[in-house]
């Protein structure tokens, strides 16, 4: 086997933490249960990887089912990439969309082997009818760098493309073009929204994320879920604006639901606007340039902290739209402008 | 005896008295016993024809009072049943009402009213086999408008609303409808296929979200050969179960002897007018027929 591949092989296993391990690789399916077994467990780390590597290696293990193992390890772990979304429309004229996944995949491995000589191109299937890319990029020059991949991941007969941002940049022109030809549309933009957290990004664009419906056949009714709070609390304590609380709590249930928000770490709002102030005068008021600001909230999970918000006390409910039409737009990056 | 004798002789005048002192006192003793038994018993026995005559006094009393509650119920019944029964078939009648508006989901089309519309439940079945629910929560305002759904992303509702939401509602469900049954029968088949006769697949199935788009490659046996055939099927209309384009090709070879070349024919047209399992389930029963086993 080649040096630079070896030593691939090596890296790549070694990101993968030991007690995730073997569901890894049997997931990968590269390396027989036998071939497994032959391998002592209880060493150290670095000496268990360079026996998975001479097994590769006895397997004759090509770059292909590398990458595969790259994009598994990916796939396990895609907390730790940043995911931009694309949307791409297709043109006035509805053809039935017959999506043909090998068609798919040779479309655009084609494209992008055209145009640059040098890059590895590597597909695995997923759940729901989903395809996983994995782009190595190089030049005419250079061979790929296997280090710093690229990821999409496509549903098929949908208009969203999920991809990993790529510190190459200048490349993303040629991905959006091998995407949306691929998959038979015409155009391609990129969304203002962005998070680590994948299946949260699709459950907004798929609008997956309120999945409650009221039947006849469901139970519990609305309003005893929002009391729930108030019959535990100690009979010897009385609320003292009971029914303002009460209107909160209505108010916050219409905007956020019932269902648990799909996670984003921050909303990021650019402000181009010009000052306004009651005060006469002031430096800032005689500006004609707008100013220019940014504010930038940041949680662990920003929508279930701002739906806590009012219920706390901490703001007015309701709150502030631009905050709570970021699952229903798609969107965690604004800019907003004078009118 | 001689001892004893002496004792008694020399106790008569001292051990004498007191063993005759303590005679008399059991002596008394006992017939103190012999006086409080008999005493006793009286007293017990009296006790008992107490408590007798005090149970006797008590079940008189509990029939007097049975039958002066018998007495009341009596005179009183009649009005109290009529309330009963009134309250018993309003009740009734609610929960009569309350099964059949579940039970209207077997309709296919269903709905409950909300506080600012409908929210309308697609049932959708295949074959007599309720499979997926579909919900889609209508704001009744001037324009009508989706609060939200559980419609799948491919299924094009933004294009079957935008024809039909506003100026036919009830057109736009139906159609909506159509689109949801038509994609659920098509999963059905994809589904079935590949769990109940994985056996005949060589390779997986090639199939994409709206499962319009099937290929495959299957193993048939014929005169105790089996033959692998590629299978291409295209529903170009999203309305229906069954495939509007099939091609069924011989893996490879370019020309096929007669009868394969039959068979493939044969098959286009299977695929064509029965659901995918279906066809299969006639290619495992003519594999019964032939061949014991069905696995080449």
């Amino acid at each position: 086997m080649d040096e630079t591949l070896a030593e691939f092989f090596r890296r790549t296993i070694l990101k993968i933490p030991m007690p995730e391990m073997m569901t890894v690789l049997k997931t990968w399916n590269f390396l027989s249960e036998n071939q497994l077994q032959t391998v002592n467990f209880r060493q150290r780390k670095e000496s268990i990887v360079q026996d998975l590597v001479l097994l590769c290696e006895e397997n004759r293990a090509s770059l292909n089912d590398a990458a595969l193992l790259d994009i598994i390890y990916t796939q396990f772990h895609r907390h730790q990439k940043i995911w931009d979304v694309f949307q791409m429309s297709k043109g006035p004229g509805n053809d039935i969309d017959l999506f043909d996944v090998e068609q798919f995949k040779s479309s655009f491995k084609k494209i992008l082997q055209r145009a640059l000589k040098n890059v590895t191109v590597s597909f695995r299937d997923a759940e729901e009818n989903s395809v996983w890319i994995r782009i190595a990029w190089g030049t005419q020059y250079k061979k790929p760098n296997q280090y710093k991949p690229a990821y999409v991941v496509y549903y098929s007969q949908t208009p969203y493309a999920f991809t990993s941002s790529s510190q190459l940049k200048s490349n993303l022109p040629l991905l959006g073009q091998a995407l949306t030809v691929a998959s038979k549309h015409h155009q391609i933009v990129k969304m203002d929204l962005r998070s680590r957290y994948l299946d949260s990004l699709k459950a907004i664009v798929f609008k997956q994320y309120n999945q409650s419906f009221e039947t006849h056949n469901s139970t519990t009714s609305l309003q005893e879920r929002s009391l729930g709070l108030d019959i535990n609390m100690d009979s010897r304590i009385i609320h003292e604006n009971k029914v303002e609380k009460e209107r909160v709590q209505k108010v916050t249930q219409e905007i956020f639901g019932d269902y648990p928000q799909p996670r984003l770490e921050f909303a990021q709002y650019k402000l181009e606007t010009k000052f306004k102030s009651d005060l006469n005068g002031g430096i800032l008021a005689e500006r004609e340039e707008p100013l220019r600001c940014l504010v930038k909230f940041s949680s662990p999970h920003l929508l279930e902290a701002l739906k806590s918000l009012a219920p706390a006390g901490i703001a007015d409910a309701p709150l502030s739209p631009l905050l709570t039409c970021i699952p229903n737009k798609g969107k965690n990056y604004f800019k907003i402008r004078d009118k | 005896m001689e001892l004893a004798n002496t004792l008694k002789q020399d106790g008569e005048s001292r051990g004498g008295v007191l063993a005759h002192l303590e005679r008399l006192e059991t002596q008394v003793s006992k017939s103190h016993k012999n006086l409080e038994e008999p005493q006793d018993a009286q007293a017990l026995e009296a006790r008992i024809h107490e408590l007798e005559r005090l149970r006797d006094n008590l079940r008189v009393e509990v029939k007097e009072r049975q039958a002066r509650v018998k007495a009341s119920t009596a005179s009183v019944e009649p009005d109290q049943t009529l309330e009963i029964s009134e309250q018993e078939i309003l009740e009734r009648k609610q929960e009569n009402v309350k099964a059949i508006l579940q039970a209207y989901r077997f309709t296919g089309i269903s709905g409950k009213l909300t506080s600012r519309g409908v929210c309308v439940c697609i049932s959708t079945a295949f074959e007599g086999n309720l499979l997926d629910s579909y919900f889609v929560d209508l704001v009744m305002e001037k324009p009508l408008w989706i609060h939200h759904h559980s419609v799948p992303v491919f299924i094009p509702l933004e294009e079957i609303s935008a024809k039909y939401l506003q100026t036919n509602t009830q057109h736009f469900l139906f159609v909506l409808c159509e689109y949801l049954n038509a994609y659920s029968g098509r999963k059905y088949q994809a589904d079935r296929l590949q769990s109940d006769f994985a056996a005949f697949l060589v390779g997986p199935l090639q199939r994409n979200s709206l499962c319009n788009l099937l290929s495959f490659t299957y193993k048939v046996k014929l005169e105790g050969q089996s033959f692998p055939f590629c299978a291409r099927l295209l529903y170009k209309d999203l309305t229906t179960t069954l495939p509007t384009d099939v091609t069924v090709t011989s893996q490879g070879m370019e020309a096929l002897p007669s009868t394969w070349e039959e068979q493939r024919a044969d098959h286009e047209n299977l695929f064509l007018t029965k659901p995918l399992h279906q066809v299969f389930t006639s290619f495992a029963r003519k594999g019964e027929k032939l061949d014991i086993s069905l696995l080449s």
